[in-house]
């Protein structure tokens, strides 16, 4: 005989010794929170909305700017490049709110494993555009705006007129910006790092599944 | 949601909850993951339920819902404990029908099938069901023809396992 036909009567056989839940049990259940992974890559998203928001608004509180006038911040501020990349950024963000919001109301469990796959990883993607819309968006405006700082801080207004008297204006450029850029460098990295390491570890078994499928189907 | 739906999904599932026990089995290795798994599939069929419309059979739909959970919404780091639980207890059978040799090759059989990747196990478990191919291709969203090229590597694969 096939052998997997005689698995097959074995398994249909082994259906009497299954556990028994009451009606009950069940009912209860129903109560009970659902650890989904794809809830978590959702909560997540939301997550680093908020954090990224509470930033924003955590760098327009003016005490956190030791050393600056309040004034010069308003100015800088006001400047329309400035003005430009923050409605960039915020309408970026709504946009990738209505896109999460559109993957997670896809992600269903009726679908068949392929279409849902598909969908979880449609998510990730998602995930990935957003991770280097932020990265952009935070190396471009940091960028822009310590280069309008160095230009408005006394201290550093001191210093460039120190370097250009003694005709080194190069240097204090190369310095600034080798460090402004080391700093920017080292930000984005950890940033990066820290998306890799939760979405890396929230999907990689499914995409690893979705290869599976996928060599099925070829 | 509405008492009376409540009440007969909670029937239905009672009825049927081998399905989703068989399938708690074949994607973890002890009790506790058992119980999660379980339960993580109970809340998922409970929120697709109101999608349910009756053109399918309860059972159907649920072989499709739960093994979605089992392969892409659950996911517990799930420990590699070495197959014991399904040693055949279940061989009550008379020692005249079957010998010693035939419960080594099914132990060994469940064994190689719980060693198998989350997709090519949910096509096994789907076959051991009796479901037929076209049944297995629209759970899965594979073609017919696929479902069975793969079931036959599958076949060949426990084939040499049993015979090294």
């Amino acid at each position: 005989m096939d052998e997997l036909e005689f698995l097959k009567k074995d398994w249909q056989r082994k259906e009497k010794e299954l556990p028994k839940l009451s009606y009950d049990q069940i009912h209860q259940m129903l109560w009970k929170k659902s650890s989904s992974q794809v809830k978590w890559i959702f909560y997540i998203s939301i997550i680093e909305f908020v954090f990224w928001i509470a930033m924003v608004l955590i760098s327009n509180i003016p005490s956190s700017y030791n050393g600056y006038d309040v004034e010069i911040i308003e100015e800088i501020y006001h400047r329309v490049i400035i003005r430009v990349i923050n409605i960039i950024y915020y309408a970026g963000l709504l946009v990738f709110i209505y896109l999460f919001f559109l993957n997670y109301k896809r992600i269903c469990s009726i679908d068949s494993v392929k279409t849902l796959l598909k969908n979880i990883l449609r998510t990730r993607k998602t995930v990935n555009y957003y991770v280097w819309f932020n990265l952009v968006y935070f190396g471009v405006s940091s960028l822009i705006l310590l280069t309008i700082l160095i230009n408005s801080h006394a201290d550093t207004i001191q210093l460039h007129e120190q370097f250009t008297k003694n005709g080194q204006e190069t240097v204090f450029y190369v310095i600034m910006y080798g460090l402004i850029i080391f700093l920017i460098g080292i930000f984005l990295l950890i940033i990066w790092l820290f998306y890799k390491l939760i979405y890396g570890i929230l999907l990689k078994k499914l995409k690893d599944n979705y290869q599976e499928l996928k060599k099925i189907d070829l | 949601m509405n008492k009376e739906l409540q009440h007969t999904f909670v029937t239905l599932l009672e009825e049927n909850q081998n399905i989703v026990h068989k399938i708690c089995r074949l994607y973890t290795s002890d009790q506790d993951a058992h119980n999660d798994l379980f339960q993580e599939i109970t809340i998922q069929l409970w929120k697709a339920y109101p999608k349910f419309r009756g053109d399918a059979k309860f059972s159907t739909w649920m072989y499709r819902v739960a093994l979605n959970t089992a392969i892409t919404l659950y996911r517990k780091s799930k420990k590699k404990v070495k197959t014991q639980e399904i040693e055949p207890i279940s061989f009550k059978m008379k020692a005249e029908e079957y010998d010693d040799a035939i419960e080594q090759q099914l132990k060994l059989m469940y064994e190689a099938i719980k060693e198998l990747n989350d997709i090519d196990k949910a096509l096994v478990f789907l076959y051991l069901e009796d479901r037929d191919y076209k049944d297995i291709s629209e759970t899965l969203g594979i073609s017919e023809v696929n479902a069975r090229v793969k079931m036959n590597r599958i076949k060949t694969k426990l084939k040499t396992v049993l015979n090294p």
